[in-house]
């Protein structure tokens, strides 16, 4: 199962929108293959950096930094797809 | 009005300093006299604090340039600031556990230098540091 961290700061309405975007990507895959964590970047911020984020928002996927800003829905959905096999 | 130095005075940074930020786009003199010379409004005085006072949070010019534009965008809200001070601080932290990585590294070499009374050319450290070039520079022949 993949593990999808998308790190952002509370309060940002851009991201909040974009969020449900990549979120929807995740549940069409389903939740037994793809598990879905928002990260509040302030209230993790040590993990973020252990993670090399250096901007927010990111997303990680197993524990890995693989887009160091949002990406479009597509490029998810095309990254997970890859993952998945 | 001030001129240039009596608005560097005031502030407490050197004249050049004021050109600089000028070069850079941060600052500008609201007016010049006939004879070509800089006069500055009290508006500068608060952009130079702001730029000084920025500066001293870790922000590069450019980044100050980024937040004097959205300071004065109207289009621009609280949050934007806070996504760049967000950041910066992500950019901070990830310099912190670097600064620390080099302490602890030179903390390792301090301890493997036990004995001050040794000739140069046997110093442990130096030579840690040789060898480092060393790898290094074999590394980069490698790749």
């Amino acid at each position: 199962m993949l593990k999808v961290e998308v790190f952002s700061s509370p309060g940002c309405g851009k991201c909040a929108q974009a969020k449900a975007v990549l979120r929807a990507v995740a549940e069409e895959l389903g939740p037994d293959k793809v598990a879905w964590r928002e990260v509040n970047i302030l209230a993790e911020i040590d993990y973020a950096v252990e993670l090399g984020v250096m901007s927010s928002p990111a997303v990680a996927i197993d524990g890995q930094l693989v887009f160091s800003s949002l990406p479009s829905d597509g490029q998810l959905r095309a990254e997970l797809g890859r993952r998945l096999g | 009005m001030y001129t240039i130095g009596k608005l560097a005075l005031r502030v407490e940074v050197s004249a050049d300093t004021v050109r600089y930020y000028e070069k850079e786009g941060l600052l500008a003199p609201a007016k010049k006299t006939d004879a070509g010379y800089r006069l500055y409004d009290a508006d500068a005085v608060r952009r130079l604090r702001f730029i000084r006072q920025a500066q001293q949070c870790g922000f590069s010019l450019a980044e100050i340039r980024e937040l004097l534009a959205l300071k004065s965008s109207d289009a621009a809200c609280c949050k934007d600031v806070r996504g760049v001070a967000i950041n910066k601080k992500l950019q901070l932290e990830h310099k912190i556990r670097a600064l620390q990585a080099m302490s602890q590294a030179l903390t390792e070499l301090i301890a493997v230098c036990d004995d001050e009374a040794r000739p140069l050319d046997e110093c442990p450290i130096l030579a840690a540091l040789d060898n480092s070039m060393a790898r290094q520079m074999k590394g980069e022949g490698d790749a």
